[in-house]
């Protein structure tokens, strides 16, 4: 696999967050918490969200990982760091984007450390961190 | 800062604190639908897909989200926040496989941030570590999580 430092790294959209996933997400998590299933706590919230459910952390997470092994490969992904910015909602549009900043050599393994984020398009990102990817050899 | 609850002291006091431990599979069913989540199709060779690794730990190691939030007083679900996830991956996850999971909680502390009403915004700072290992022994991943549980002044 050519890459280089500076490469982007294949988008991955998101076309429309739903919330019947979150929903699933939430069941799965055993997660209590009624902003990710119950749309009239959201918009009981002092915070503007109106009547849109909002995606767990680990599921925005998680396209950024889908984009990571679309492009290196399902067993690629060595680490992730992630801060949460702004949250992500229900109907949302968001895409996955990353850059590779630095590439080094690990116990014989060729390394990609890359910068990575989430954003619904002309925003700043909702999420944002770093990522360590394992290059396929060819 | 004195009058908010539950005191800094007890908040500090919580480093060190270990949850029970325990082990976990993650079953076909659980990873399709998990995958599913996310967008992606399934996997291959019967890898899991690695967002499991926000709640494989936490369950594996005998707790829950909301065990989690009582642990650090929280005034409700809605006054955490996510600083940040960091997941390492040494050896990738497969489904029906045991793994033994630790978890333990690493820094907490009362921090300041921007003021709220006209009035000093504290929140707490708290932060969990979780370690998987293979049924031989060997490490297999971590997740280190870091929420902050927003404080009401009394």
């Amino acid at each position: 696999m050519n890459v280089q430092v500076g490469d982007s790294i294949p988008e991955w959209v998101m076309e429309s967050v739903r919330p019947e996933r979150m929903r699933t997400m939430a069941a799965i998590l055993r997660d209590p918490n009624p902003v990710h299933w119950d749309r009239k706590a959201v918009a009981a919230l002092p915070f503007g969200l109106g009547e849109r459910t909002i995606n767990q952390g680990p599921l925005g997470l998680s396209y950024m990982l889908n984009m990571l092994m679309d492009w290196a490969g399902p067993t690629s992904v060595r680490r992730v760091t992630v801060r949460f910015p702004k949250v992500v909602l229900d109907g949302d549009h968001v895409t996955a984007g990353g850059r590779v900043t630095a590439i080094r050599e690990e116990d014989g393994v060729r390394l990609a450390d890359c910068d990575i984020w989430l954003s619904r398009e002309g925003e700043s990102p909702s999420l944002e961190g770093t990522a360590t990817v394992a290059l396929p050899e060819s | 800062m004195a009058d908010i609850q539950p005191p800094a002291e007890e908040i500090r006091a919580l480093v060190g604190y270990e949850f029970p431990g325990g082990k976990y599979t993650v079953a076909h069913w659980e990873n399709f639908l998990l995958t599913e989540c996310t967008g992606s199709e399934p996997l291959p060779d019967g890898l899991v897909h690695p967002v499991v690794l926000f709640h494989m730990p936490i369950l594996g190691a005998n707790t829950s989200i909301g065990g989690m939030f009582a642990l650090g007083q929280a005034e409700s679900d809605f006054s955490i926040g996510i600083e940040s996830y960091d997941w390492e991956i040494e050896r990738p996850l497969h489904e029906d496989v045991e793994y033994t999971v630790t978890g333990r909680v690493t820094e907490a502390d009362r921090m300041e941030g921007p003021r709220r009403h006209d009035r000093p915004g504290y929140y707490d700072r708290i932060q969990f570590r979780f370690e998987l290992h293979e049924p031989e022994g060997d490490f297999a991943a971590s997740s280190t999580i870091t929420w902050t549980y927003r404080r009401s002044a009394a």
